[in-house]
C-alpha cells in the first residue's frame, strides 16, 4: 500500500520533472530566493504594465472625445451660417416682384408694396454684409481647416458681391421715396442674379455645415471602433499577463515541489531503514544542495549501517569463540577437581575436599556467567528469536518452586505458591519464561534471611497474566528500582551477596519485554521486595 | 576387565589427559587422536567401541570426520558422541542433526560424562 503510494508520488515527480519548462527553471543556477524575487518582481511588472496600458487606452479615449469638441463648435458656427444664408435666400426669394404680387395681388397699392420690397432688400443687404463680415479671414473664433477656408472665402466673396449688387444696382432702381416701385422691368435681371447669389451662398454654407457634421459622425464612429479595439487589447493583455503570471508561478512552484516531494520520499525511506536509493534533484539551488546532502547523509548512514552490521557479526563470532575458548580450560579445571573430589585417584582430607568444592562451584559460577553474557549479547544484537508455543505457566511456576525449595528449606526460608485457577496456558517461549521464573525465585530465596518467606502468586486480569514474587528480605531503595534491572548492578542492600552473575534481572527484563510484557519492582526498605512480571494472556485461555 | 575401547579425539592436551585418566580409572581402554585425520585412521584400524569427537580440530573438523567415518562401511556403525565446547543454544540440536549419537558439552560434569559414555557402550554391546 505504502509502496504503491510511493511509486505514484515518484511517477508524478518524474512526470513533472519531464516538463521542459520546470526542468529549465529547476536547472537555473540561481538560488531559490532570487527565483522567488524574480517571479514576484516579474508579476508586479506585469501588473504595472497592464496598469500603464490601461492608462494609455483611457488617455487616448479621452483625447478622442476631446477632439470632437472643437469640431462641434465649428459645426455650430457653420450651422448658424447656414441658417443665416437660408434666411437671406428666403428673404430675397420672397422679394421677387412677381412672387410678391402673387401673394398680395390687389390688397396693397403699388407704393406700399414698393416700400415693403425696399425694406426687405435693405434687410438683405444688412444680412449679406453680416455673413461677409463673419466669414472673413480672422473673424471666426477658431482657425478653420484649409478646405473650410476655401469654402468660407467663396462665401465671403459671394456675400460681398450680393451686398454690392443690392446696394449698387437694385436699391437705386427704387427711385424717389415717394414713387417707390418694385415692378420695374429693369430690376428683374439684377434681382434674378441676386437670388442666384443667395442660393449659391446657402448652398455653400450647407455644404460646409454638412461636411462638418459628416466629419463629426465619422470621428465618433472611429472613436467607437478604436475604443472597442483598445478594450480588446487591454483585456487581451491583462488576461495574457494573468496567464503568464500563473504559468510562471506554477512552473516555479513545481520546480520546487517536485524535488521536495522526492527528498521527502527518500527521507521517509531512510527513516524506515532503506538506504538503497538516492534522490535525484536537478536543481542548482538550495534544493539541489539539500538533495545532495540527503544523498550524502544516506550514503553515510548506509556506510555506518553496514559497519554496524559487520560489527554485530564480528561481535557474535567473537562471543561464540570466547565461549568456546573459556569453556575449554574450564573443562580441565572443573573436570580435574571433580576427579580429585570423587577420590578417583586417591583420598583427600576434609579441608582439601572443601577447597575442591569451592573450585568446582566457582568454575560453575564462571560457566553461568559465560552463558548469561552470551544470552544478553544475543538479545542486544537482536539475534534472539522466541520459540513461542502455548505452555502451562502454572506448571512452570510449580517446577520453579520445587527447584528452589530445597535450598530455601536449608536456609530456613518458607516458599508459598498460590495461583488463580484461570492461570494456566499462555503463549510464550517456555524455556525463557522458566529462566525468568527461576531467576526471580532464586533471587528472592537468596536475599531472604532465615525465618523469612517467599510468596509466589499468579493472577489473570485485563488480558494479562501477572506473576509476583514477594520476599521478606531487606528491600530495595526507590533510587535503585531502575538500576537493579541493568547489567552487573546490585542494590545497596544487596551488596555483599557475591553470588549470582549480576545479569539475571537484566536478562529477565529483556526476555519479558521480548514477549511484549513488562517487569517491575515494588519495595520498601526493611519490608522486602515484590518483583512482578506481566505477560499478554493472548488467545490461549484455559 | 573386558574394558571397552574408546577413541578420544581431542586437541587440547590437558582435556585429553582428563578424559583419558577418567576413562582408564573407570576401566575403559582408550585410543587417542588429536586431529580428525588421525581419528579416521585409528578408528578404521582399531575399530573402537565408541568415539568421543571434539568438534574444533586443527585439520578437518569433528562434523567432517564423523561424515567420513559414516561413509566407510567398516566404521559406519561405531557410535560417535560430540564432545565440544560449542555449547550455545541450538548447538546440541545442530550436532544431533548432523548424525552424532549423543552430545556432551564442555565443561563436562565427570559423573554425567561417564554415565553418557557407559550408556552408549552398553547400547552397542546390547
Amino acid at each position: 500500500m505504502v509502496e504503491e503510494q510511493e511509486s505514484r508520488v515518484a511517477r508524478e515527480g518524474r512526470r513533472r520533472i519531464g516538463d521542459p519548462f520546470v526542468r529549465a527553471i529547476a536547472r537555473l543556477p540561481v538560488n531559490v530566493r532570487t527565483k522567488l524575487l524574480v517571479a514576484f518582481v516579474g508579476t508586479s511588472l506585469l501588473l504595472v504594465a497592464v496598469g500603464l496600458l490601461g492608462q494609455v487606452v483611457l488617455g487616448r479615449s479621452n483625447d478622442r472625445v476631446a477632439s470632437v469638441r472643437p469640431l462641434q463648435k465649428r459645426a455650430v458656427e457653420y450651422s448658424q451660417l447656414q441658417a443665416q444664408a437660408r434666411y437671406l435666400r428666403n428673404v430675397l426669394t420672397v422679394n421677387v416682384a412677381t412672387d410678391f404680387n402673387t401673394v398680395w395681388p390687389d390688397v396693397a397699392p403699388p407704393q406700399i408694396r414698393g416700400k415693403y420690397s425696399l425694406a426687405v432688400d435693405l434687410f438683405a443687404v444688412d444680412a449679406a454684409r453680416r455673413i461677409g463680415a463673419s466669414t472673413a479671414a480672422g473673424q471666426l473664433l477658431f482657425t478653420p481647416p484649409r478646405e473650410d477656408q476655401k469654402m468660407l472665402d467663396v462665401i465671403t466673396s459671394k456675400a460681398d458681391e450680393l451686398s454690392r449688387l443690392l446696394v449698387e444696382r437694385i436699391i437705386p432702381l427704387y427711385g424717389d421715396r415717394t414713387t417707390i416701385s418694385n415692378e420695374s422691368e429693369e430690376m428683374r435681371p439684377h434681382r434674378a442674379h441676386a437670388e442666384g447669389l443667395a442660393s449659391d451662398l446657402h448652398q455653400e454654407a450647407s455644404r460646409l455645415a454638412n461636411r462638418t457634421t459628416d466629419e463629426i459622425n465619422r470621428l465618433i464612429a472611429r472613436n467607437a471602433s478604436s475604443f472597442e479595439s483598445s478594450r480588446v487589447l487591454f483585456i487581451g493583455v491583462a488576461a495574457g499577463a494573468l496567464v503568464l503570471a500563473l504559468l510562471l508561478g506554477l512552473v516555479l512552484s513545481w520546480s520546487m515541489i517536485g524535488p521536495i516531494q522526492r527528498i521527502d520520499n527518500r527521507l521517509a525511506a531512510i527513516a524506515s531503514g532503506d538506504f538503497s536509493g538516492t534522490v535525484e534533484v536537478e536543481n542548482r539551488d538550495e534544493l539541489g544542495a539539500l538533495g545532495a546532502n540527503v544523498n550524502r547523509m544516506n550514503d553515510e548512514l548506509r556506510r555506518l549501517y553496514t559497519e554496524l552490521e559487520e560489527a554485530s557479526r564480528h561481535k557474535s563470532e567473537f562471543l561464540a569463540n570466547m565461549s568456546h575458548e573459556l569453556r575449554t580450560p574450564l573443562n580441565a579445571i572443573i573436570g580435574f577437581s571433580q576427579v580429585l573430589r570423587d577420590e578417583m585417584v586417591g583420598s583427600v582430607n576434609e579441608k582439601q575436599a572443601e577447597y575442591l568444592d569451592d573450585i568446582i562451584s566457582s568454575g560453575n559460577h564462571l560457566l553461568s556467567l559465560i552463558n548469561d553474557v552470551l544470552d544478553l549479547s544475543k538479545v542486544e544484537a537482536g539475534q534472539v528469536e522466541l520459540e513461542v508455543r502455548p505452555f502451562s505457566l502454572r506448571e512452570a511456576l510449580e517446577r520453579g518452586v520445587v527447584m528452589v525449595r530445597e535450598r530455601a528449606t536449608e536456609e530456613g526460608v518458607r516458599v508459598a505458591f498460590a495461583a488463580d485457577p484461570e492461570v494456566d496456558v499462555v503463549d510464550g517461549d517456555e524455556r525463557r519464561i522458566k529462566q525468568v521464573i527461576f531467576n526471580l525465585l532464586s533471587n528472592a530465596v537468596k536475599f531472604t534471611p532465615a525465618g523469612g518467606e517467599v510468596d509466589v502468586s499468579a493472577t489473570r486480569a485485563n488480558g494479562e497474566v501477572r506473576v509476583a514474587v514477594a520476599d521478606t528480605g531487606p528491600g530495595i531503595a526507590p533510587e535503585d528500582w531502575d538500576r537493579i534491572f541493568e547489567e552487573f548492578q546490585q542494590s545497596e542492600t544487596g551488596v555483599g551477596h557475591r553470588e549470582g552473575t549480576g545479569l539475571g534481572l537484566a536478562l529477565s527484563k529483556r526476555y519479558v519485554e521480548l514477549h511484549g510484557g513488562r517487569i517491575w519492582l515494588e519495595s520498601e526498605l526493611g519490608h522486602g521486595s515484590t518483583f512482578t512480571f506481566a505477560l499478554p494472556a493472548g488467545s490461549s485461555t484455559s | 576387565m573386558t574394558g571397552e575401547q574408546i577413541l578420544v579425539v581431542e586437541d587440547n592436551e590437558k582435556n585429553m589427559k582428563l578424559f583419558r585418566d577418567v576413562l582408564v580409572a573407570t576401566g575403559f581402554r582408550t585410543l587417542e587422536a588429536t586431529t580428525g585425520g588421525e581419528a579416521i585412521d585409528i578408528a578404521s584400524e582399531h575399530m573402537p567401541d565408541l568415539v568421543l569427537m571434539d568438534i574444533q580440530l586443527p585439520d578437518l573438523d569433528g562434523v567432517e570426520a564423523l561424515h567420513r567415518l559414516r561413509a566407510d562401511a567398516r566404521t559406519a556403525t561405531i557410535p560417535v558422541l560430540a564432545l565440544t565446547a560449542q555449547a550455545m543454544r541450538g548447538d546440541r540440536e545442530r550436532f544431533l542433526a548432523e548424525g552424532f549419537d549423543g552430545y556432551v558439552s564442555k565443561p563436562v560434569n565427570v559423573r554425567e560424562f561417564l554415565g553418557t559414555v557407559r550408556e552408549h557402550c552398553q547400547g552397542r554391546v546390547g
